[in-house]
């Protein structure tokens, strides 16, 4: 591979890159590649180039050379003659990038190659087309030979562009630029050519140029090579290396399978590739909408999509396997508080049916109770109107009638309230209560039955007992089952023992504690864990619901509950409930 | 009657203080002498044989209950009828009270009228009872003059045995049978043979003798 520039040549190393690479993709074999570089801008004297041509000569004299590639910017000569003597053999292929004439003995000496032009017309019109405001166009350019060749192309173009005025810099020194360039009025963008040498003598590679002026630049720069892309230059319709050396590697494969290159014409491509600077659009604000759609921007930003399309692909996946584990979670939880409501709603309704057989059982007692007091009523009223009947009533007599009727018709709606809170049907209610109370009128609902069982009730409650959250109804229902429990456990007791004790006290933890103490035939040792299983009763009548429904609202009570067998006789039921506060 | 004998009296027996007073002042308002008692102890630890008249009882009561009372009442020398008052109707105790000779098994809530006739019954069967205890009290005191002897041989008399078969029996000689029997229809004040087995009958003697042949 011979090259006309340096080896630092940003052109040069682009295009050596992508041939490379194309022809080695294109191959079967693998193809070494030598580099030489005239470097001919640094070094454009005769001597140089025949030191050079020796030095080819010399060195690779003994390799065996499958083909040339020539990639030459000043003149043809590494195209033509200078392989011509020292390769003879050899095949050429030549890529050029510029805008020379091609010297008519080329294609006599066999060889072939691709010549791309710069795509002026293309810049041009992208400019006008992302910039329709601009007035006027700075030219930089060189003295070259083949600046010039560039040069005249533009103005060429410029003719053809109507209110736009061209104004070519190519008298300045290029140092001279970066200050010159920083205060340019509105509606003035600057076309970068190539400057091979500017007036100074001095040599620039585009890339360089662009470098320099872009930044302190406060207009827009366009520019023909790809190589300058990436300064914060706009852009432009652009040499693209890649292309060019995709197309030069096809036709140098095609060369080196044995295709006569004499018989393959030398390609001219006027057609550059449209690319622009995302960087420089924002920053000129050039909307996006303007430029083609064939164009290519460069720079932009990888969206965070782009930049981390695996990370968030599988942060999604897991994601999503995430929530549908948790829905499946949550879905299982629901049904299963679900299932646990339809429990404690089933557990209600039998509480009520309990509570409804509880008041079965005490029915007669509660019967009697009522009657008492209405019987009284009654006989009172008879007394009345015999009173009345007399000569001079004892109105004293008949005034204190009337007092002990009312008496006795309040103590009768206390018997029916107490029955109808026990009857209704009812949730969980949870209210601060007082304990004391509620076992004083609990003992009254089952005094009478007691009574009629010759069984004594006592109570004893720790003084300064607190109150405890909870449902009254329930919890009167809980320990009137537990009464009712321990007074059928000693039926076939002694009178004289049938003894029944309520105490209620407060834990060293300061929870409340009930017990409900008989002195009967207790729990059978091995029972004693099963007694609050459903429908596990000892009782030829009983439905074994009533201990279970109790642990159940002592349970909903936030509270514990337990039978154990007292250690003289009988059996102790202990339920725990929490303090209001 | 005796003039100074005590004039009937309702004892009425209720642990309820307040349906006690009512039917106090009932009974009081229908024109009875009444007294009150919240325990059937409290009644027993006054009962005297000079009482006389009915009592009214709850049948639920602490301590003894109604038919407890009853039964110690039948038991004593003063056998008052019993009326049972009860808050609720229950026929197993009903018909035991019922069989034990009550008056009558009321409850509470019946009317006053129901309760008032019970009782007029009650006071009836009472002075009845009373009268009827009086004189075989009265016999009793008679019987009890006899000698052994003419007691022998009225037992003999009211299973119909003749004259001859008794001296026969008892190894004594006729004459002095017809003395016996002429002392103690004297003693016993009866004319007649019926009239001596009625009353034996009525005393419940002889009852467990076989009968002779």
């Amino acid at each position: 591979m011979l090259f006309s520039e340096g080896r630092e040549s940003p052109g040069s190393l682009m295009l050596e890159q992508s041939l490379r690479g194309e022809m080695q993709r294109a191959s079967t074999n693998e193809i070494e590649f030598y580099a030489e570089h005239l470097d001919a801008s640094r070094f454009s004297d005769t001597n140089h180039y025949h030191l050079f041509q020796d030095y080819l000569g010399k060195k690779y004299a003994s390799q065996h050379l499958d083909l040339i590639v020539a990639v030459p910017t000043r003149n043809y000569s590494i195209v033509g003659e200078l392989p011509n003597l020292v390769f003879p053999n050899v095949p050429v292929v030549f890529v050029a990038v510029n805008e020379l004439e091609v010297p008519s003995n080329l294609s006599k000496l066999g060889v072939t190659g691709i010549i791309q032009r710069f795509d002026l017309r293309g810049t041009v019109g992208l400019m006008l087309q992302l910039q329709p405001d601009t007035r006027r166009v700075i030219v930089i350019g060189g003295v070259s030979e083949t600046d010039h060749a560039t040069l005249n192309r533009i103005e060429e173009v410029a003719h053809t562009v109507e209110g736009v005025q061209f104004e070519y810099w190519t008298n300045r020194p290029i140092a001279e630029l970066p200050a010159a360039v920083k205060d340019l009025p509105e509606g003035t963008v600057i076309l970068l050519t190539t400057v091979q040498q500017d007036v100074a003598g001095q040599r620039y590679f585009m890339s360089q140029v662009a470098q320099m002026l872009v930044p302190v630049a406060n207009v827009p720069v366009y520019v023909l090579g790809a190589s300058a892309l990436g300064s914060g230059a706009v852009g432009g319709a652009l040499v693209n290396a890649e292309n060019l050396g995709t197309q030069a590697a096809k036709l140098a494969s095609q060369v080196l399978t044995g295709a006569n290159p004499k018989t393959l014409p030398i390609q001219v491509d006027t057609k550059g590739t449209q690319m622009v600077d995302w960087h420089a659009l924002q920053r000129w604000h050039i909307k996006e909408s303007r430029v083609p759609v064939d164009c290519d921007i460069r720079y932009r930003p990888e969206t965070l999509w782009e930049e981390h399309r695996n990370l968030i692909l599988i942060s999604l996946a897991v994601f999503i396997a995430q929530a549908f584990t948790i829905a499946a979670l949550l879905t299982q939880r629901r049904q299963r508080r679900l299932a646990e409501i339809e429990v404690l709603n089933q557990r209600m309704e039998l509480a009520h049916v309990s509570r409804v057989s509880t008041m079965g059982q005490l029915a007669s007692a509660l019967a009697h109770e009522l009657n008492q007091p209405l019987g009284a009523i009654l006989r009172n009223a008879e007394a009345g109107e015999l009173f009345l009947q007399k000569d001079k009533p004892d109105l004293t007599e008949i005034r204190a009638i009337f007092g002990d009727i009312r008496k006795d018709n309040e103590r009768a709606g206390n018997v029916i309230n107490r029955m109808r809170s026990l009857l209704k049907r009812r949730s969980l209610e949870s209210d601060p209560l007082d304990f004391h109370g509620l076992i004083e009128e609990t003992i009254q609902l089952a005094r009478p039955d007691a009574q009629t069982r010759k069984i004594s009730l006592t109570m004893r409650v720790a003084p300064e007992l607190p109150l405890v959250l909870g449902d009254r109804v329930h919890l009167q229902q809980v320990l009137l089952n537990l009464m009712l429990n321990g007074m059928d456990a000693m039926k076939d007791c002694r009178p004289a023992d049938r003894l029944l004790s309520i105490i209620a006290r407060v834990t060293d933890e300061g929870i409340v504690e009930v017990v409900v103490k008989d002195r009967g035939t207790g729990i059978i040792a091995d029972k004693v864990s099963r007694v609050f299983d459903p429908f596990f009763t000892t009782k030829s009548d009983g439905m074994g619901m009533g201990l279970a429904i109790s642990q159940t609202i002592i349970e909903a009570h936030g509270g514990t509950i337990r039978a154990e067998n007292n250690p003289d006789r009988g059996a102790s039921f202990i339920f725990t409930l929490q303090p209001a506060d | 009657m005796n003039p100074t004998a005590p004039i009937p009296t309702i004892y009425i027996l209720d642990d309820d203080a307040s349906f006690l007073k009512s039917a106090e002042r009932l009974l009081r308002a229908a024109g009875h002498p009444v007294e009150a008692f919240e325990s059937a102890q409290d009644f027993l630890k006054k009962l005297s044989p000079e009482m006389c008249g009915c009592v009214v009882t709850d049948l639920e009561m602490p301590g003894l209950n109604g038919l407890e009372l009853q039964e110690a009442l039948r038991k004593s020398a003063n056998p008052m009828p019993v009326i049972f008052l009860s808050a609720q109707g229950d026929i197993p105790k009903t018909v035991h009270a019922m069989r034990r000779g009550a008056e009558d098994f009321l409850t509470k809530l019946g009317p006053k009228e129901e309760l008032l006739e019970a009782i007029k019954r009650a006071l009836a069967r009472d002075a009845k009872e009373r009268r009827q205890r009086g004189r075989l009290q009265e016999l009793r005191t008679k019987f009890a003059e006899l000698s052994a002897r003419e007691l022998e041989v009225l037992g003999h008399v009211v299973r119909g045995r003749l004259n001859k078969q008794i001296a026969d029996d008892l190894g004594i000689n006729e004459r002095t049978v017809k003395l016996h029997r002429t002392n103690l229809t004297r003693t016993l004040q009866v004319q007649s043979v019926a009239e001596l087995t009625r009353l034996t009958e009525e005393l419940g003697l002889f009852k467990s003798e076989p009968p002779a042949e």
